[in-house]
């Protein structure tokens, strides 16, 4: 069993390596925010409300 | 369907440390999709986004009118200049901007998400959005 979870485990790791490193430019314009507008981080969440 | 509890998981670990930025997306062959969309920006005029999208979340796939102005109501919006911007279709062409966005930018799918840029399509546990948040946080 546990090791079982460390092959899940490693899998899952596997996976991370598919993040893409390509940077898209999205623009921002008017749409509605959350956090300070200065973070280092921004997220772009394109989304689906159904 | 968006990752809401992990986006909501990610906004309270990295508190001050990340702005949300929400772009609608909504596919074409969802009744109710594009209606949702608007309304969640009909909220935003009167200062409820963000309390109209999680409910929105909580309530999909019921998003009929009739079950739109519900909501406006529930969460304490002015319900008539809800249901006017609604009908009168203000937000209209907020939504399609968006979606022509999307589409010049060949999502396929959501959620979709640019973390400074970096496309991460699909729902993914949040250790996964941790890896990608915490690299750029060392940039």
């Amino acid at each position: 069993m546990r090791r079982l979870v460390l092959v899940a485990l490693i899998f899952l790791l596997a996976g991370y390596a598919a993040a893409e490193d390509k940077r898209y430019s999205v623009p921002i314009n008017d749409s509605p925010t959350m956090g300070p507008v200065d973070a280092p981080v921004a997220i772009i969440e394109f989304l689906d409300f159904q | 369907m968006a990752a809401g509890p992990t986006v909501k998981k990610i906004m309270e670990v990295y508190k001050g440390k990340i702005r949300l930025i929400i772009k609608n997306y909504p596919y074409i062959y969802r009744d109710y999709s594009h209606l949702a969309a608007e309304a969640s920006l009909a909220a935003r005029d009167q200062g409820k986004y963000w309390e109209m999208h999680d409910l929105l979340f909580k309530r999909s796939p019921k998003l009929d009118r009739a079950s739109l102005i519900n909501y406006a109501r529930e969460i304490g919006l002015d319900v008539k200049k809800f249901t006017e911007s609604l009908d009168a279709k203000k937000h209209a062409q907020e939504v399609e901007r968006d979606k022509k966005l999307a589409v010049d930018l060949d999502l396929y799918n959501t959620p979709t998400f640019f973390i400074n840029g970096r496309k991460v399509i699909g729902e993914r546990p949040f250790e996964y959005f941790k890896k990608i948040i915490d690299e750029e946080l060392k940039r």
